[in-house]
């Protein structure tokens, strides 16, 4: 694989194409964990984690398994169809995984993120990332390991999307906003231009 | 065998305008005696002295009339010879009421305190001149009310090495340094050599600005005689504060949290090297003071020697009265002195001056959004962040006001002065201490 | 088609089942000991982490509750029905606890107040009482820009003519404005007094009179119209109700107080301007 591949994927996935600022996935965690730099950043880890080897797992699946043609019985089956249930699982599975080791690990992490770990299933970055590997290439998917890398790639832009917007959080903490426009109102205006901001890096990549 | 200093320049720092051609070029006038004085009680920082006269007994001028309340407090001696009459209130300068003594003069203005001269100080037990200075109830005269003799005790691990007399007075208007600088040469002279004596110490600087040509003069004059080098300083407030006056001179900076005496230095003010003269050579206790009367409302603006205890509406009385109702009365410069809500505010050891400000002289705060101009930040003299640190004090987010330093806040009021927002700021620092203090206090008790 | 259909299943049902046992073994190896009692009380509480029990915040009150024998009444936030609920779960007797609201205790408004001065500075009471103490003549009484307002988790204090008034059937007695006056003008009493004198100054009485044409003078009238030792002076000369044993609401009208400190709660409620007051000195 050229050098200039892997280059391509990560900066790819981390700035042109940031999964929470680009492609807006994943923005439930984004807004309710950003509100303290500690809580963004362990919750940025557990997802990179979860995308890591989601993507991983997803992809060994779909390659080896879901998009190859099988022959059972004289028939020849392919069943990529079922690629969304499969991801699915194993995604949920792997989060709980998380959520246990966590709790036994960092219980001070665990209490912070409070919901938004179980929901890191519900993710939309997660399977998002799966189902690009799986959709790449017409139809075949990447392969594994670019998959991996991918995913890998999409956690750290996750990381960077949370991690931009909460330290602008917690210096909104710090001014006075107008009555109206407290709390999720403005989080959602920074957002917005953070997303602007980033809309910059559009043509580093063609 | 002192070093020549090196003039350091401080950091921040800002350029009021002057305002002391109201009042320099007139020498003091003594107050003529009145006939009741309201001695405030608690006028040093510390614990409040104790009365120990009763209503009806006679006094002496000088006399003690009230005993320290601890180590970290002064007595106090009656303004002039007398009766005492009743116990009675008077405003505070910070809008609080304090006990105040009646005494009610018999006219005779008879000494009687006690104390006998200590001639020659030189010789004297240096424990016994310290005593003098508590004796005599002297506490810092430029506005820190700070009980003298407990400053000329540092602890046995710090070596002090300096004595620094401040003879700055930064403050737009006041002239009182100056007047007595230029008046009583000898007596503020001799007043910081005993302060040496005490200390053990042999470097000496009386630091003056610039503005005060004529008082650089006549110290420079007669500073030989007793070892003492006069350093003339570049004019700009707050070039009085302590920690930037130690750091001009001796180019030597205080860490953050910490006193003078880290650095092997004491700070004086010049009228309380005087009154330490007065004390120990004459044996008069600290019951007068120079200070100025000024504003442009004032008719006659000047320097008086006004004793301790008349009251502010006496004082303005005997500088001709206001020719035009005033905006604001300041007890102190109006940098850091305290805006008064009530003419029944009296002289106390520590009143600076007296001033008045016209309506179109005083601005009004608009409390409006800091602007992140950064313009409060160039002038702080101790390199804190005034904008940023007043809007975690509007959020009530006090642990990083305290993590940004704001407890070093000297309150002198520069931020405040170039603020374009005109942000009341040094309310809000001051909201924060006490916040802050409140915190610890709840901490300790746990 | 029904192989597909069978491998399908087949193949997402076995994928399930490994992960499914990757996911017990990870349980079982890691398990860690939790308490969801402590979990169902924190759900029962009433979550306003205003901190009146004394603890930081609804769980850690719940953390109390269960390991260490708090009484569930501490809660002072908590409604009765939810109190029954926590205590029936819990398996104890809720103490019976007293309904208790916060009083400002000041009828200072700012057509009754003296100025003593303009105040132009941060509007919040504990600032202005760093800088002279506001522009009301009255060192004891309520300074009126509002920070008992703004602490209560609840809304419950409103400020009126420059006054702040409790309105005691929003007041859940946590305590916070208590806390926060700079004054310390605002105590809990039992809700179900109704008459109170509003006036804290422990001012001379003549002196009272010269900044506040609502402060209590303490002529004494209502001590005497009562009779009953129910309207006591305290030891600083403020006169206060008896909240153990309070008198009737009557008494405002009967005692003929003749400043109108002592009020009964609902006409204090109705405090309005009465006439337009110089704000220049």
């Amino acid at each position: 694989m050229p050098s200039n591949e892997w280059l391509l994927i990560t900066v790819g996935a981390i700035l042109v194409n940031n999964v929470v600022l680009s492609r807006i996935l994943g923005i439930c965690p984004f807004l309710g964990v950003s509100k303290k730099l500690e809580t963004a950043l362990g919750m940025s880890g557990a997802v990179t984690f979860v995308l890591t080897i989601s993507s991983f797992v997803t992809a060994l699946l779909y390659k080896l398994l879901l998009s190859a043609e099988i022959t059972i019985c004289g028939t020849t089956v392919n069943l990529s169809f079922t690629k969304f249930l499969v991801f699915i699982v194993v995604i949920a599975s792997l989060v709980q995984i998380i959520e246990i080791l966590l709790r036994k690990f960092s219980p001070s992490l665990y209490r912070a993120l409070g919901i938004y770990l179980p929901l890191i299933t519900t993710n939309c970055a997660v399977l998002g990332a799966a189902e690009l590997n799986a959709g790449a290439n017409n139809g075949l998917g990447r392969g594994i390991l670019e998959s991996t890398v991918f995913g890998f790639a999409t956690g750290l832009g996750f990381g960077l999307a949370l991690l931009l917007f909460a330290c602008l959080r917690e210096r909104l903490e710090l001014s006075m906003i107008p009555r109206p426009f407290r709390g999720t109102a403005i989080a959602l205006v920074t957002a917005g231009i953070l997303a602007m901001a980033f809309m910059g890096f559009g043509l580093l990549v063609k | 065998m002192s070093l020549p200093p090196h003039v350091a320049r401080f950091t921040g720092g800002i350029h009021p305008m002057d305002g002391k051609g109201l009042s320099n070029g007139i020498p003091a006038r003594t107050a003529p005696l009145l006939e009741k004085y309201l001695v405030p009680l608690h006028q040093n920082i510390g614990a409040p002295p104790k009365l120990t006269v009763t209503k009806g007994e006679l006094v002496k001028k000088g006399q003690r009339i009230a005993e320290p309340g601890g180590f970290v407090s002064v007595p106090l001696h009656a303004p002039t010879s007398g009766t005492v009459g009743n116990l009675t209130e008077v405003p505070g300068v910070a809008g609080n009421t304090l006990q105040a003594v009646e005494i009610l003069s018999d006219g005779k203005d008879e000494w009687g305190s006690g104390l006998d001269p200590i001639v020659p100080w030189q010789e004297a037990d240096r424990k016994v001149l310290k005593q003098r200075v508590a004796d005599g109830g002297i506490i810092g005269m430029g506005g820190a009310a700070f009980p003298a003799h407990v400053k000329l005790s540092p602890p046995p691990e710090k070596t002090i090495d300096t004595l620094i007399v401040n003879g700055a007075e930064c403050e737009p208007y006041l002239t009182a340094d100056h007047r007595l600088m230029l008046e009583r040469t000898e007596a503020v002279l001799e007043g910081a050599a005993i302060a040496a004596r005490i200390l053990d110490v042999d470097r000496i600087f009386v630091g003056i600005e610039e503005n005060k040509p004529d008082a650089v003069e006549a110290m420079k004059k007669a500073a030989g005689a007793f070892g003492i080098q006069i350093v003339p300083l570049p004019v700009r407030y707050p070039q009085g504060a302590e920690k930037q006056l130690i750091f001009a001179i001796t180019g030597r900076a205080v860490a953050t949290g910490g006193l003078p005496m880290d650095v092997g230095c004491v700070v004086q003010n010049a009228g309380t090297c005087a009154a330490i003269r007065d004390a120990v050579v004459e044996g008069h206790p600290l019951i007068e003071r120079y200070t100025t009367v000024t504003g442009t409302p004032v008719v006659h603006p000047g320097t008086w020697i006004f004793r301790v205890g008349t009251p502010v509406k006496e004082a303005l009385k005997l500088a001709g009265g206001v020719r035009e109702q005033p905006a604001k009365l300041i007890l102190g410069g109006p940098m850091m002195g305290f805006a008064q809500s009530s003419m029944d505010v009296t002289v106390t050891k520590n009143t600076s001056g007296i001033l008045l400000l016209a309506g179109g002289e005083t601005g009004r705060y608009l409390s409006s959004p800091c602007i992140r101009c950064g313009r409060c930040v160039s002038v702080c003299p101790m390199r804190l962040l005034p904008g940023p640190i007043s809007v975690m004090v509007e959020c009530e987010n006090y642990a990083l006001a305290e993590h940004n330093f704001v407890m070093d806040c000297m309150e002198c009021g520069a931020c405040t002065f170039v603020c374009p927002a005109k942000r009341p700021l040094v309310q809000h620092f001051r909201r924060a201490k006490a916040e802050i203090n409140a915190i610890r206090r709840a901490r300790k008790k746990h | 088609m029904s192989t597909t259909f069978l491998a399908a299943v087949c193949v997402v049902g076995i994928i399930g089942l490994i992960l499914g046992c990757l996911i017990a073994f990870t349980a079982k190896k890691f398990d860690v000991e939790a308490d969801p009692k402590v979990e169902k009380v924190r759900e029962l509480l009433p979550g306003a982490n205003c901190g009146g029990c004394g603890f930081a915040g609804c769980a850690d009150l719940a953390d109390a509750i269960v390991n260490r024998g708090i009484n569930p009444s501490r809660c002072t936030a908590i409604s009765a029905e939810a109190l029954k609920d926590l205590s029936a779960f819990l398996g104890v007797a809720a103490e019976e606890k007293e309904k208790m609201t916060a009083v400002v205790f000041c009828g200072g408004s700012l057509s009754r107040a003296a100025r003593k001065a303009q105040y132009n500075g941060i509007m919040d009471c504990r600032s202005a009482n760093v800088a002279g103490g506001g522009g009301k003549a009255c060192a004891y009484g309520c300074i009126g820009y509002g920070c008992c307002a703004r602490a209560c988790p609840f809304g419950a204090i409103e400020m009126r003519d420059g006054l702040a008034v409790v309105h005691p059937e929003v007041c859940r007695g946590c305590g916070k404005c208590v806390t926060v006056c700079p004054r310390n003008l605002i105590r809990l009493v039992p809700a179900s007094v109704k008459i109170h004198v509003y006036c804290s100054s422990a001012d001379k009485p003549a002196a009272r009179r010269k900044v506040c044409s609502a402060a209590c003078i303490s002529c004494g009238k209502c001590i005497r119209a009562d009779g009953q030792g129910r309207v006591e002076k305290q030891e600083n000369g403020t006169v206060r109700i008896n909240c153990e044993n309070p008198p009737d609401i009557s008494l405002a009208e009967t005692a003929g107080c003749p400043t109108g400190a002592l009020q009964t709660e609902e006409a204090h409620r109705a405090i309005r301007p009465i006439s337009p007051k110089e704000t220049q000195k």
